[in-house]
């Protein structure tokens, strides 16, 4: 049933993730739900995206995470948003 | 000089120049400039030289490449931030880097130029045909392109406490704290810093020890405020420092004062600091 032996970089994806849950839990819950859902996604779909051996990349996420999460942290940033853009072939 | 560039833009039809990726302005459009401007290089565009650039996108992340682009020297002015702003403006709009004041003073332009630190608008373009590398400031974390991550850079700044403290008041309250011009003297050589991060991104002590060493520039500061008359924590300010990291890591490699493009020495001011450690 566990995963087989995480790599340290999987690790630190890992705790990043659970750093931004335990920041949400410190937001209002109607906020709460909009920062768990908009941080899934993200992760979700990077980790689909994302190829297993592009560290340099993931190394790139990893430190935007940390500096958006330290933002989070912060007693006067109350939620979080996202705008998808598409872009238009015109 | 940019009024000299106007003039030309407005007199002349722009030089085609020949690489693969470049931008057509809709302006020039008809074909009499076309025919004008295939006249003209063959014997205006002699001049060419060839940038390889550092391109690396976070949007499409592959494996970072030297990018080539030639530029016809004629046309453009003797810098290398000139030569990035023309390759910006006219053949690839996607290269970034940061830059602000044109005139070596904020910094912001620090990167790698055929191997030596310095600032891109400080540093001319050198002429003959060898191709110039530019590269971003080396062992930093790349953010895109020439754009490096300074935050590290600026939190060990942040953390020597730049500022006046002091335990008395001043001697005239709500006045200058005065000083004498031989004190004033001491702080120069250290007040003329603008944290272009030249130095302490030379510094192979800082490449292997980022988090740990300080690093020249924040030790340079360190050493203008523990030089300082007017600043009352001289002791607790070296004791902050007497660390085997923060401080001792310096092995007096002296490539910080090779690279600072305002000719600072932050060598000489680590070795005070270590002289004052000595005898304090």
């Amino acid at each position: 049933m566990g995963a087989s032996k995480l790599s340290g970089m999987q690790k630190q994806v890992l705790s990043l993730y659970r750093g931004f849950l335990r920041a949400a839990r410190s937001k209002p819950i109607e906020d709460r739900k909009r920062i768990e859902m908009i941080v899934s996604t993200e992760f979700r779909h990077n980790s689909k995206e994302v190829d297993r051996k592009n560290f340099q990349y993931i190394e790139y996420l990893l430190r935007l995470g940390t500096k958006q999460l330290d933002q989070l942290k912060s007693p006067d940033i109350v939620s979080l948003s996202s705008v998808k853009v598409v872009a238009s072939k015109s | 000089m940019a009024f000299g560039l106007i003039g030309r833009v407005v007199g002349t039809k722009p030089s085609r120049l020949s690489t693969a990726a470049r931008l057509i302005p809709a302006r020039w459009t008809s074909t009499g400039s076309e025919a004008q401007s295939k006249a003209s290089s063959g014997g205006g565009g002699a001049n060419l030289k060839t940038f390889q650039i550092y391109r690396w996108n976070p949007d499409n992340p592959g494996k970072p490449e030297l990018q080539d682009y030639k530029i016809d020297l004629k046309d453009c002015g003797p810098m290398v931030l000139d030569a990035l702003i023309k390759i910006k403006n006219e053949m690839d709009p996607s290269l970034t880097f940061r830059r602000s004041c044109r005139e070596g003073i904020c910094g912001s332009c620090a990167m790698n130029i055929d191997g030596c630190n310095g600032l891109a608008c400080l540093t001319k373009i050198e002429s003959g045909s060898k191709e110039t590398t530019i590269t971003p400031l080396p062992h930093m974390f790349v953010i895109k392109d020439l754009v490096v991550d300074m935050t590290n850079f600026y939190n060990q700044y942040k953390s020597i406490e730049p500022w006046l403290k002091r335990k008395n008041p001043a001697s005239v309250p709500g006045k200058e704290i005065l000083q004498s011009k031989k004190d004033r003297a001491k702080l120069d050589g250290m007040y003329e810093c603008i944290l272009c991060a030249c130095c302490s991104t030379s510094c192979p002590s800082y490449w292997w020890n980022p988090e740990s060493y300080l690093g020249p520039a924040a030790l340079l500061h360190a050493n203008r405020w523990i030089s300082d008359s007017r600043d009352e924590y001289t002791k607790e300010r070296l004791e902050a420092i007497d660390d085997e990291f923060k401080l001792y890591r310096c092995h007096t490699i002296l490539n910080c004062a090779r690279a600072c493009p305002k000719g600072l020495n932050p060598g000489k001011q680590i070795t005070h600091i270590k002289q004052l450690q000595q005898s304090g």
